[in-house]
This record gives C-alpha cells, sequence and structure tokens, in this order.
C-alpha cells in the first residue's frame, strides 16, 4: 500500500501520519502550474478550482507509485463532499487503478470509519495508534503555531525572505526528526527560538497594519494557489492571520469533548446567517467580525471562482463592512485568474487600509 | 521651472504630466501605447522636452499596468497602483468627490471615497465587456471612428436594447438589430447604453453610490457613454479637464508627496534616458514545474530589473547586480544639476 493524499497546507502533518505508521508514503508534489494544467484538463469546466488543483495532485502522485489516496469527505450542501467520488471515476476512466480511502464525520457511518481506521493501523497496536495519532495532532498545533508568527511578523523582517527560509528550515527538521512526541516539542521550542533570533525592524504600533485572510479553506491554506498571499501581503507590510490552518480544521471536526474552541465565532455569524450552507460559511462570516474585534484592519477574502458557500459569503460582506465599519475586498481564484490584476487590487487595498489608519490617527 | 513628472502606462495610451507648482498642469500627452511602452515613453520624454526648455524634474512618479517597467526606465520616486493614483488626481481637483468611475481601454474601475479617503473600491474582473475595448470593436465593426460615435449617439432618438453581458454576443445581437433595419446612429446608442449598463451591473453591484459624481479615463470623451451613464444615475456626472490622464496627474502628485516628505532628491533617470537602449525580454524559468515567465530589461546588454517569477530568486538576484551604465547616468546628471 502506497499511500498518497490531497495537497493542502502544512502536508507534513497528512505525511507523518502514514509515516510513523509504518506506511510507504508517496508525498504529492506542490501545486505547480503542471498540475493546475493536468486538473483543468481532466475536469468539468464548472468543476470547483480545488477539485481541479487536487486530481491534478493525485495524478502527480500516482505517476510516482502511489495506488491509495486517503482523503477526507464532506457533508452539507458544498460539492467537496462529491469530490472524492467524481476523482475516483475520473481517475478509473484515465486507467489509474487506485483506491480512495474517504474518512468521513464518524457519526455518519461508523462502521466505515472503523474500517479505515484498521486499514490505516495496519499491524501496529491500538496504543501505537492513539500514540501516533496525539504526536501527529501535537505536530499539526506546533507547525500552525510557528507558521502563523511567521505570517504576522514577516511584515517586519530586514532582509526580505528571511523568515520564509528560516520556516523551511523548521519544517525540514519536522520533516526529517520528528519521530515521538518528545521530537515534537523539541523541534517546536527551537524553531521558537530561531524565529525569535530573526532580525526584524521596529514598527510602531499605530503603522501596523493586520489582516485578517478568510474564504474557502482550500483556497486559504494552501499558498501555492492563492498567490502565496500571506507572503505578499507580509511583504507589503501586513501582520496575516488566516482563518483556516489543519489544527483548527482538526479541532473542529473532533467530538465536541472540550467544548468548541469556534463556537464564539459561530454565535457571531448566525445575525447574519442563521443556517447552515456547507463550507466554512459561518467561520468565515463570524470570523470578519471576530477580527474586527480584535483590531484588525481589514479583511481579505478568498474565494474559488463560483464557491456556491462563498458566493453567499460575497454577497453578505456588504452588509457586514457597513455594519462593522472593517473594509473586505474579495478575490475570486482560478485558473484564468491574472496575477498583475489581484497584485494591483491587494496593493490598493493596502493604501486604503493606510490612510484609513493615519486618518484615524489625526482625528 | 521646476516640475513633477508623472506617468501612466496603460493598456491603450501611455499618459504624460508636467506638473509644476500648485497642481498647474504645465504639459499633457496622451499617447497610444500600442503595445510599445518603452517607445512611449521615450517619444513623450522627447515632446515633453522640445515642448518645455529649461523644464527641471524635481520627482517622478509612475502607474498603470506598465508602471513598474516605467520606474525602472525613468527611475521613478514613486511606483503606485492606479486606484492610489485616480483617487488622488480626482480628490485635489474636487474635493467633496464621493464617487469616480473610471473606464479605460481595457479595465475599468469605481472608487468610493468620504472625507477625501478610499473607503472602496473594484476593478473589473472576467472580462473586458464593460471597457473602451468593447466600444473601439464595434466601431471597427461599423465603420465609425470612435471619435465620432458620441455625437452620432446623441443624434439618436431610438431606444434599442443590446446585449451588453459579453461582446460576442453583443455582436451578434448587434447583427440582428441591423438585419431589423436599425441606423447605425440608433445601435450606436444602444451599445453606449449595453457598456454603461455592463459597468454599473458588474462593477458596482453592492455599493451605494453617492454624489458628487466624477467620470473618467479615455471613454469619457464619448458624449454618447456620458448621456448613458447620466440617464442611468439620474444625476449629472462631472467630467475633470484632464480626464484622460487623470492616473498622470495622481502619480505626479503622488511624486511630489513624496519628495516633499522625505526631501529627497529625485532619482530622475534625465532626459538622455530617451538615447538609451532599453531592451525588455522573457524567459522561462526551468527551475521548478510552475515554469514562470520572467520579464527582464537590459541597459546596454546588462539586466537591471526583473519579475514575473513567483518566487522571487530572479528579481532578488538583481539588487546585487548595480548597472554601472545607470550609475554613470546618475553622476552625470548630479553634475548637470550642480553646474
Amino acid at each position: 500500500m502506497k499511500i498518497t493524499f490531497p495537497y493542502m497546507g502544512s502536508t507534513i502533518v497528512y505525511y507523518k501520519i502514514f509515516e510513523l505508521l509504518g506506511h510507504q508514503v508517496i508525498e504529492p508534489p506542490r501545486p505547480s502550474q503542471h498540475t493546475i494544467n493536468l486538473g483543468v484538463k481532466y475536469s468539468p469546466e464548472f468543476a470547483c478550482f480545488p477539485y481541479k488543483v487536487i486530481l491534478g495532485s493525485y495524478i502527480e502522485a500516482l505517476e510516482l507509485g502511489a495506488d491509495t489516496i486517503v482523503t477526507s469527505g464532506g457533508n452539507g450542501p458544498c460539492r467537496a463532499g462529491y469530490y472524492n467520488e467524481v476523482h475516483r471515476r475520473t481517475l478509473q476512466s484515465l486507467g489509474y487503478e487506485v483506491n480512495i480511502i474517504v474518512f468521513n464525520s464518524i457519526f455518519e457511518d461508523i462502521g466505515q470509519f472503523w474500517r479505515n481506521l484498521w486499514l490505516l493501523k495496519g499491524k501496529n497496536s491500538w496504543a501505537k495508534l492513539a500514540g501516533v495519532l496525539f504526536t501527529v495532532y501535537r505536530l499539526a498545533h506546533a507547525v500552525d503555531h510557528l507558521q502563523t508568527i511567521v505570517e504576522q511578523k514577516r511584515a517586519y523582517e530586514l532582509k526580505r525572505g528571511s523568515f520564509t527560509k528560516v520556516f523551511e528550515e523548521i519544517t525540514e527538521r519536522f520533516h526529517k526528526e520528528a519521530k515521538t512526541l518528545a521530537d515534537v516539542d523539541r523541534i517546536y521550542r527551537e524553531g521558537l527560538a530561531m524565529l525569535t533570533a530573526v532580525p526584524r525592524k521596529d514598527v510602531p504600533e499605530a503603522q501596523k497594519l493586520r489582516i485578517g485572510i478568510v474564504g474557502e479553506i482550500f483556497v486559504v491554506m494552501e499558498s501555492s494557489i492563492n498567490m502565496n498571499i500571506a507572503e505578499v501581503m507580509g511583504n507589503l507590510g501586513c501582520e496575516v492571520t488566516r482563518s483556516m490552518c489543519i489544527s483548527k480544521w482538526v479541532d473542529h471536526n473532533l467530538p465536541n469533548f472540550f467544548g468548541k474552541s469556534n463556537s464564539k465565532i459561530i454565535k457571531a455569524s448566525r445575525q447574519y446567517m442563521e443556517i447552515e450552507i456547507g463550507g466554512h460559511e459561518n467561520e468565515n462570516v463570524g470570523s470578519i467580525i471576530e477580527y474586527k474585534y480584535l483590531g484588525f484592519d481589514g479583511i481579505i477574502h478568498l474565494m474559488p471562482f463560483a464557491c456556491l458557500p462563498e458566493l453567499v459569503t460575497q454577497s453578505i460582506t456588504p452588509q457586514i463592512s457597513r455594519d462593522h465599519n472593517i473594509p473586505v475586498l474579495t478575490l475570486a481564484l482560478d485558473e484564468q485568474s491574472g496575477i498583475a490584476n489581484n497584485l494591483t487590487r491587494l496593493e490598493a487595498f493596502v493604501e486604503l487600509l493606510r490612510s484609513k489608519k493615519l486618518h484615524k490617527e489625526i482625528a | 521651472m521646476k516640475a513633477f513628472l508623472g506617468v501612466d502606462v496603460g493598456s491603450v495610451s501611455t499618459n504624460i504630466v508636467a506638473l509644476g507648482p500648485e497642481g498647474k498642469v504645465l504639459h499633457q500627452q496622451y499617447i497610444r501605447t500600442n503595445g510599445q511602452p518603452l517607445e512611449c515613453i521615450k517619444k513623450g520624454l522627447t515632446q515633453l522636452k522640445i515642448g518645455n526648455p529649461g523644464l527641471e524634474i524635481i520627482g517622478v512618479g509612475t502607474t498603470g499596468s506598465g508602471r513598474q517597467l516605467a520606474g525602472i526606465v525613468l527611475g521613478a520616486d514613486i511606483v503606485k497602483n492606479e486606484i492610489t493614483a485616480h483617487a488622488s488626481a480626482v480628490i485635489q481637483n474636487y474635493p467633496d468627490v464621493r464617487t469616480i468611475f473610471e473606464i479605460g481601454g481595457q479595465d475599468s474601475k469605481v472608487i468610493l471615497l468620504r472625507d477625501q479617503m478610499v473607503t472602496d473600491f473594484a476593478m473589473n474582473t472576467v472580462c473586458a465587456a464593460g471597457t473602451g475595448s468593447f466600444l473601439d470593436h464595434q466601431a471597427e465593426r461599423l465603420k465609425i471612428p470612435i471619435e465620432q460615435f458620441g455625437d452620432l449617439a446623441l443624434s439618436s432618438t431610438e431606444n434599442i436594447r443590446i446585449a451588453g453581458r459579453c461582446t460576442v454576443f453583443a455582436e451578434s445581437d448587434m447583427i440582428a438589430k441591423q438585419q431589423y433595419g436599425f441606423s447605425k446612429a440608433d445601435i450606436i446608442k444602444g451599445l453606449c447604453e449595453a457598456l454603461i449598463r455592463n459597468y454599473l451591473t458588474n462593477l458596482c453591484r453592492g455599493k451605494v453610490l453617492e454624489p458628487p459624481y466624477v467620470f473618467q479615463g479615455g471613454v469619457a470623451a464619448n458624449k454618447g457613454i456620458v448621456a448613458a451613464l447620466e440617464k442611468e444615475l439620474q444625476h449629472e456626472v462631472i467630467i475633470p479637464q484632464y480626464f484622460n490622464v487623470m492616473g498622470a496627474i495622481g502619480a505626479a502628485l503622488l511624486a511630489e508627496d513624496y519628495i516633499k516628505k522625505t526631501g529627497f532628491q529625485t532619482r530622475f533617470a534625465g532626459f538622455n534616458t530617451a538615447d538609451l537602449q532599453f531592451v525588455p525580454k522573457t524567459f522561462n524559468c526551468n527551475g521548478c514545474p510552475n515554469v514562470c515567465e520572467v520579464i527582464q530589461v537590459d541597459l546596454n546588454g546588462r539586466p537591471i530589473a526583473r519579475w514575473g517569477d513567483k518566487c522571487g530568486k530572479w528579481a532578488n538576484a538583481i539588487v546585487s547586480e548595480p548597472c554601472p551604465d545607470r550609475e554613470a547616468l546618475d553622476v552625470r546628471e548630479q553634475q548637470k544639476v550642480l553646474a
């Protein structure tokens, strides 16, 4: 069994689960223009952009020798719930022999969930499985926390690219050295120290710009297809916080033992969105409001072109923006989007936020 | 005389403005880009020099889709996006403005302001049906010079509705209307209304448009469009005196602001720039499967700027390779100023 997985965000987390359980893992390459071309070629034109990119990266991984795909399912009205079935059929018709293991919510089909878990467990003991899952859970939190620091402090780095370089080093070390919980904790602590040591300039509080990025999970998390937005905004001098990362997603899907961390966000969204409409719409709407009250200056809302749940958010954002006095810029991304045009928009948006902040200072 | 230079390199036109003291426009040029921005900038500089002997440039700003290239060639002090540039130009002349409509060759924008501050903006995303290219294309089909479009549209009394969502559908709809026997004037009026309808529904969707309205960009020269916009808004719109070079004026104002704030000397490369051989070229980087198309500008065979690479390895590499020719040029210019 040679396992691969969809490429989204910090893929080291998925990689480690399988590696630590002793499976053979084929890591898909980071999505590139080639991946997108492959995905677009074999997808229906009106399929979502994430669907196309994931298909492309499956094909690349299968070409590298993978024969099993482990992925998550989806529920609710969003099309993501159909991805794996359509992917399966497309890949079959392309002549690939592939087994797709789909982890749906534990409550949906508990029998299926256990069968999947059994497969994943392999010859390991249940105690080992639990240990690995906990280690990886901590790894997800560690990586996400370090990345959050990078995306916030990058705005002030003295030498462009230094934070990115250090973060790549840390990820590489996680990749190579993290075998146990103790390793994860050690590398995390060392990573924190490495990031603190990156030289930065002092910027007065009044000149800092904080931007929240909300939107569809794939385009928010996967930098290779969102124009590397966190880095672009960092280079424009903005602190960036993304509403989606892998640890949040895991917490969100865990059974409600400890009380959901995002219940406040969901509650804030109810004023605008009374029902669940699929995707992460309640989180997105709620996050915009939460960010405002955390003192953020603006919101960038990312959506795949023609994404249904995000179109709903897009139509509500002008209202939220007015009610809470926070500027929101929506960008639709897909294989057709021109980078130059979007960069102009981002640059103009930062100018808008800057002049707004300056104005507030004077007044 | 001392002046600030503003250059707006757009897809359709390259505009050059020299701004004197108190924002007075000393010189303005509207040159069709025709896909040759470098030639346009050189031509413009030469014209500027010939037309204004004794002009001393003390600050340069560039904007427009070709702003980076122009910035490098001219030695700009400030390189800014179009939204900021257009807004600054309008605010200076019409401080109360609340809504700016800008329709250019290949893009259109709407900018909302309050208290002389941009609060929201939108640019066209998916298609060019709401822009000047749409009219240009149809004018060519009807064999009517675009300059006569406006007057013809105003002469029509009929109301005909042409689908304006997409240029291809508009064209087939227009042909159908021609077959029914409508006159060219009626069809042109219909086209103007279609463009405005498309512009307002696509770009201004969900935005609260409040007067005073300012309308600018090359398309504002078209009286038919202005009439259609006023009809749709049920309100008068202001066309600034220099409506087609507002981006360049904005860039010059931003440069002035920057120079005054920082007290820096301008980095303007001098009028000699017109004689230098800038060669832009592109190549594909094969470092990773992204195969980015990298754009490089050479001056006398040495690269002085690169962009277009996703990872930045080409763009960042240029910093360590200063160009001796440019430095020599800077020294010459400084000596001239001192003399």
